[in-house]
């Protein structure tokens, strides 16, 4: 009997939509039993030539494009493109429009981390969660809205500045929300954090040691949770992160393996308190003045040079690489985005895993297919 | 049929009731009796609970539910009803042998309607091992499942199929202890007598009269959970990795009756451990006796009935409430949860419930 069992493995391939991945990616898995042993991934689907369309732009029409890389937190993007154009024409960011991008940022990467605490959520099966925190998101959403009129893409940020002074109130409505949301970590964690299924389901699971980060070129949350303390705001800061105090979490293993799912859950959201730290920091002391150096039109030029700005979105070290020949049109522009490197690991680390756990890995390392693709 | 006492069998009741019921032949009559308690009771308790689960689940989640159909929403799973049934499986993916065991294990599944203890007056089947019935319909239901996702040919269904078929086996062998340990205290599996061992007050229920009952009604309900891998012990209809495996193939009509048994399965164990270990029917203030002196008969069934749903509902909604927060557990860790937590539970509540009843009897 036990000799005409098939035993050999089997092929499933997942994708390009399934309700697992990220966006549209294909998988395909060799599996025997329900042990992954191999992933070939097929990315691209998302391919939108982004990187062209800044160069058939002119120069100020080139933010609204910066927002289309990662739709989930877009003022990253926007912010490294004006990094990197500001430095090639030496304009230079007055501070009350400094003290707006920081607020902006932050708000960002919170709201892209509510974000991850839902695809989390919803890999695991945690439904409640995923209400509590929507909500919660909503929050913020409605403060950009607030600001620029949009809930996603903001299209906020110019060339030496930003395109308008904040809205009357806005300031105090941050300060609310910050505090809000400190009180809602704490239900979060209480509800979830250290469920016991929830660890259970992420503790051990597709461990990134901190030799295979370092090969890959991780960065981000993903990278700290494998103990690699990088963190572009500290290493490289721009638009005043050296003025202001905060820390970087860096992942411990307390739940099962440095680097696991777990931790790179809890480093979130060990950033999400440090966002909010310099949340309410920033916005008690947003100082006076003009919003912006000067007003950008379309016969706006850059001089010819190229130029490198760093963020540090919500997933990982953006960098922004624009070349100008000096005229109204961008002649390049490139984008380092954070999710390649997650991609190269992620056959590494699901060999060996149940399928099951496949949708937990994928969620836990909050991959953006529209920035990997662009 | 000769093993059925008359006195409790509702069709017994049934002929009774009027001079046309009594000219029916029995079979006919048992036929009719069954079809309207899956009609009136069985339907209209998966519309209900469909709903309550909706609206309290929105209510605990900050969200507003369904409120659209009807007052508050109430007619939602009756337009969701009718919406699964206007659509058609498409004639090119016709598959026989998926039809057939969607059909086999339907039928299976539904037979078990015949045993449900309803009410002191609507026992159809009340065996001396009638307490096992419900154990035999998970595990048909899981087989079925099983061979439903083998006969799909596609990698969600057999990984759907072999993990229903690991957590029914996981869920079984505790459950079966925990009924045994139930039968020990009444002293017998029938029906009338597990239920008459109980009266209306909470603490002479099964579950409450002793530690170890406690902990058998406990195993009961969560390998009651594995076995019929209901949220959030229900890694074998999971959505996120095999798109709710058995089920990812099924839409329309079909897919209405897999969920619809799904849920009668759920409500089947629920109504059992009622009967089991919840007090059964018993009506409070000897409200039971006070009718049947008056000759009321039909509203002790309706009472009786009521009593016993409300109980019912109550449990699945507990059960419920709790899937909603906690995560799903991966398959491999359910079924463990069930061999190695809930097993060695049930054999303590076997020993200890031996112990307890038979102590006056040890010299």
């Amino acid at each position: 009997m036990l000799e005409t069992l098939r035993t050999d493995l089997t092929s499933w391939e997942i994708g390009p939509y399934h309700g697992a991945l990220p966006g549209p990616m294909r998988m395909k898995l060799r599996i025997d039993g329900e042990i992954i042993i191999s992933t070939d991934l097929e990315t691209g689907f998302l391919h939108r030539g982004l990187e062209k369309a800044f160069e058939l732009h002119p120069w100020p029409a080139t933010v609204a494009y910066a927002d289309h890389l990662d739709p989930e937190a877009a003022f990253f993007g926007e912010l490294a493109l004006c990094l990197a154009v500001e430095e090639i024409s030496g304009l230079d960011c007055p501070p009350r429009a400094q003290a707006i991008r920081v607020l902006l940022s932050e708000l960002s990467r919170i709201s892209a981390h509510l974000g991850y605490i839902v695809k989390v959520g919803r890999a695991v099966g945690a439904e409640t969660l995923i209400h509590y925190v929507l909500r919660d998101r909503e929050k913020i959403l409605d403060l950009f809205e607030l600001l620029s009129g949009a809930r996603y893409s903001l299209n906020f940020l110019r060339f030496g500045g930003v395109a308008a002074d904040v809205t009357e109130g806005f300031i105090e409505r941050v300060l609310e929300v910050a505090e809000l949301l400190r009180a809602r970590l704490k239900e979060y964690n209480d509800l979830f954090t250290f469920n016991h299924s929830f660890l259970l389901r992420t503790a051990g699971v597709g461990v990134i040691t901190r030799e295979l980060a370092l090969q890959s070129g991780l960065t981000g949350p993903n990278a700290r949770a494998a103990g690699l303390a990088f963190d572009a705001r500290k290493a490289h800061p721009y638009i005043g992160f050296d003025k202001l105090d905060f820390e970087v979490p860096v992942g411990r293993g307390e739940a099962g393996r440095l680097g696991d799912a777990h931790d790179r859950f809890l480093v979130r959201l060990r950033e999400l308190s440090q966002s909010l730290e310099i949340l309410k920091d920033v916005a008690e002391t947003v100082p006076e003045g003009e919003f912006s150096r000067m007003r950008i039109d379309r016969d706006f030029e850059v001089p010819n040079g190229e130029s490198y700005a760093r963020v540090e979105s919500s997933r990982g070290l953006l960098g922004c690489h624009v070349v100008s020949d000096g005229g109204r049109f961008p002649a390049r522009v490139q984008f380092r985005v954070p999710t390649s490197a997650n991609l190269t690991l992620l056959p590494e680390i699901v060999r060996g895993l149940a399928i099951e756990d496949l949708p937990v890995v994928i969620a836990s390392l909050d991959l953006c297919l529209a920035e990997a693709d662009r | 049929m000769s093993a059925l006492p008359p006195e409790n069998s509702w069709i017994a009741f049934l002929a009774n009731s009027s001079d046309l019921a009594a000219a029916l032949p029995t079979w006919l009559l048992a036929a009719l009796g069954l079809v309207f308690i899956y009609g009136a009771i069985i339907l209209p308790s998966g519309a209900i609970m469909s709903y309550l689960d909706r609206k309290l689940s929105a209510d605990f989640q900050a969200r507003v539910g369904p409120n659209r159909a009807g007052p508050a929403g109430m007619l939602q799973p009756l337009a969701d009803l009718l919406k699964l049934l206007q659509k058609e499986a498409s004639s090119a993916e016709w598959n026989w042998r998926e039809a057939l065991w969607l059909g086999v294990h339907t039928m299976a599944l539904y037979s078990t309607v015949a045993v449900i203890p309803l009410s002191s007056s609507a026992l159809l089947v009340n065996t001396d091992m009638s307490a096992f019935l419900p154990l035999w319909a998970a595990l048909v239901l899981a087989l079925g499942t099983m061979l439903l996702g083998f006969s799909q040919g596609s990698v969600p269904g057999w990984f759907g199929g072999v993990r229903v078929a690991a957590q029914a086996l996981a869920g079984a062998f505790p459950a079966l202890i925990a009924v045994i340990c139930a039968g020990i205290h009444a002293g017998e599996f029938r029906w009338s007598t597990l239920a008459g061992a109980q009266t209306a007050s909470p603490l002479t229920w099964t579950a409450l009269c002793d530690p170890f009952q406690f902990i058998a009604f406990v195993v009961f309900v969560l390998g009651g959970l594995v076995m019929l891998a209901v949220p959030p012990m229900d890694a074998a209809l999971s959505t996120q990795d095999i798109h709710g495996g058995v089920s990812s193939h099924l839409f329309g009509r079909r897919l209405s009756l897999f969920r619809l048994g799904r849920f009668y399965g759920f409500f089947l164990w629920s109504v059992i451990a009622v009967v089991i270990f919840l007090g059964a029917w018993t009506l409070p203030f000897g409200l039971a006796e006070l009718l049947r002196e008056q000759g009321r008969l039909w509203l002790v069934l309706a009472l009786e009935v009521g009593w016993l749903l409300a109980k019912t509902f109550v449990l699945m909604l507990l059960v419920i409430s709790f899937a909603r927060v906690s995560p799903r557990g991966r398959v491999d860790q359910v079924t463990d949860f069930s061999w190695k937590v809930l097993s060695p539970f049930a054999l303590l509540a076997l020993i200890g419930t031996a112990l307890w009843s038979g102590w006056g009897y040890l010299p």
